[in-house]
């Protein structure tokens, strides 16, 4: 299991900042195709190696994402989907802490991130949220 | 999530993703509003405790982040010699990344719309964009 190690997670305000400035100035369609950039850029080395190991790649990633973030969260396997349920999501408790406004549509970027990394490497998700309680249900599965 | 270990990547695709789509000048608007909007933090410290604020701010998202650096304050001014900038750092070791070109240049306006306000002079000099190295200096202007 990766240690918890320190983080400037200020980094999630700017974040969602950067999406609501999207957002507001260009539209939801531009926040959209800045994540599909993002999963085809920052992510492309994830899914090389979730198209080269399937699911337990993914698996590994988002127990590494969210152990060195500090969140509460079960990750599993029902039959042959991958179940991430995040009962206590780091970045949306970060930002409610430091009373940093959170992006209308912050928890959006997961599922679409979710669902770009998986389409490039065969694969689909589906994130289920509560932004105010900042819990989720996210799940991936092989596209057939 | 984007985590932070990915945000310094992901903040880096949002420049280039607005520069390409929407020009140079969509970059600054966001640096600017970055400043005004998110950095309110700093901007308390700065207008509260002047120097002294800076350094407070400084110490604590440079030991965050990771940064070797070096830091001098006193009265009348604050000094950060950047030796490795630990986002330099990240965009150079992902090669899988292409650095926007006018990465290092968002400190500088980010910083200076705030520490100006206050009667401070403000100048960062990039001794090495390439390798993350730089020097912040902010000076008490006179009276």
């Amino acid at each position: 299991m990766p240690k918890k190690i320190k983080l400037h997670k200020d980094f999630h305000g700017a974040f969602s900042y950067g999406l609501q400035f999207l957002c507001e100035n260009y539209g939801e369609e531009e926040m959209v195709a800045y994540l599909v950039r993002l999963a085809r850029t920052v992510y492309r080395p994830l899914v090389d190696t979730v198209k080269l190991r399937g699911l337990p790649a993914l698996e590994e990633h988002l127990i590494y994402v969210f152990t060195v973030e500090g969140g509460k969260f079960e990750i599993g396997y029902e039959e042959d989907v991958l179940v991430l349920r995040v009962e206590k999501c780091p970045a949306i408790h970060h930002m409610k802490e430091r009373n940093y406004p959170i992006a209308q549509k912050y928890c959006d970027h997961c599922r679409i991130l979710n669902q770009e990394i998986c389409k490039a490497a065969g694969y689909s998700s589906s994130v289920k949220y509560d932004q105010d309680e900042g819990s989720c249900v996210q799940r991936f599965w092989e596209e057939r | 999530m984007v985590s932070c270990t990915e945000f310094i990547m992901a903040y880096n695709e949002l420049f280039s993703y607005l520069d390409e789509h929407h020009g140079e000048k969509s970059v600054v608007k966001l640096w600017c509003a970055i400043s005004d909007n998110f950095l309110q933090n700093l901007r308390e410290l700065v207008s509260q405790k002047g120097i002294e604020g800076m350094k407070e701010y400084w110490t604590h998202t440079l030991t965050e982040e990771g940064a070797k650096y070096s830091m001098t304050a006193a009265e009348d001014s604050f000094t950060i010699e950047m030796y490795e900038c630990p986002s330099v750092g990240i965009l150079r070791r992902n090669r899988h990344i292409r650095r926007y070109p006018k990465y290092c240049q968002h400190c500088d306006l980010l910083y200076r719309r705030i520490i100006e306000d206050y009667g401070f002079s403000y100048e960062i000099k990039f001794l090495d964009q390439e390798m993350g190295r730089c020097r912040l200096t902010v000076r008490k202007k006179g009276d």
